[in-house]
């Protein structure tokens, strides 16, 4: 049993490493698949792409304060 | 052509990465406890790496229709890249330390001499773990970029390769290979991962990219930017 939850926490692991910014990126990819097949403009996937580099800079800067402090 | 390209590119520079961390494992054990148990161990890591990519990917090339596979396989690259890129940064910008694997290998060989009384099953069980855990990541790679892409056999291929390349080099100079810039490595996967499955989790959408494949390069561009961005931000002297 033991062996099982490292081997599943090691799984995890791989697409997890801070659960917010994790949660914050599925949250992006869910709205991006409920929003952008309705709108028909040519490269509207882009959007995608912006909201999650964003995100990328929020949670890197939010991390960096929360260890410097 | 550019997508196998992208493709085995992906697949070898993951691999190499994590190729080189488990060579630090696999060293530090061999040069202090023998050869025999941690060459057993990395053989059975590899036996068992090699059976999941053949069960997973073959599960997932044949099972899950085309666009559902796009849509998963994209989110989870994404948080994998993302992870990755996360850290390259915070390294970058100092906030964590880099990756040593001189440091590695010597806390490795200062455990291993610690308990030098126990039995070679420490070796064996040591380097199947680290090669297990590190090749993991690899399999993920490897199945993710061959399984989307449709070009499995070429994400082995660049797998296999990067894992014979990194061998070699273990076998000729036996030590940690410290001057792989492995963090750079990282970094750069770190981009194309998040680039390549920003990219399938959109077609997995229904939305298409204005010049198909291409816009990988945007994309790739689009989140080094995002990077740079991040790293100068948490640089700044007023940052706190």
């Amino acid at each position: 049993m033991k062996w099982l939850r490292a081997a599943a926490s090691e799984v995890i692991g791989l697409f997890v490493g801070d659960w917010v910014q994790s949660g914050v990126s599925v949250a992006i990819l869910a709205a991006a698949w409920l929003a952008l097949p309705r709108l028909h403009v040519e490269g509207v996937a882009y959007v995608l792409a912006v909201a999650l580099a964003v995100q990328l800079i929020l949670a890197t800067a939010a991390e960096a304060r929360r260890k410097k402090a | 052509m550019g997508a196998q390209l992208l493709t085995f590119g992906a697949a070898f520079l993951g691999s190499a990465v994590e190729s080189v961390e488990a060579l630090t494992i696999v060293l530090a054990v061999g040069l202090t406890r023998g050869w025999r148990a941690p060459l057993l161990g990395t053989l059975s890591a590899l036996g068992l790496l090699a059976l999941l990519v053949a069960i997973f990917g073959q599960l997932i090339v044949t099972r899950v229709p085309e666009l559902t596979l796009k849509l998963i396989i994209g989110t989870l690259i994404v948080l994998f890249g993302l992870r990755w890129l996360h850290k390259a940064v915070l390294r970058s910008a100092g906030v964590i330390a880099m990756h040593d694997e001189n440091r590695a290998y010597a806390q490795t060989v200062e455990s291993l001499r610690a308990d030098h009384e126990k039995t070679d099953w420490i070796g064996f069980t040591l380097a199947l773990k680290g090669v297990f855990l590190e090749g993991l990541e690899v399999v993920f790679i490897v199945i993710a970029v061959g399984g989307t892409s449709g070009g499995m056999g070429v994400a082995v291929a660049g797998g296999l390769l990067a894992m014979l390349v990194v061998a070699i080099a273990g076998v000729i100079i036996r030590r940690p290979l410290a001057q792989v810039p492995e963090n750079t490595l990282k970094y750069a996967v770190g981009i194309i991962l998040t680039s390549v499955g920003t990219f399938w989790a959109a077609e997995g959408m229904g939305v298409s990219w204005p010049l198909d494949f291409v816009s990988i390069v945007g994309l790739a561009a689009l989140y080094f930017l995002a990077s740079r961005v991040a790293i100068g931000l948490i640089r700044r002297p007023a940052f706190a």
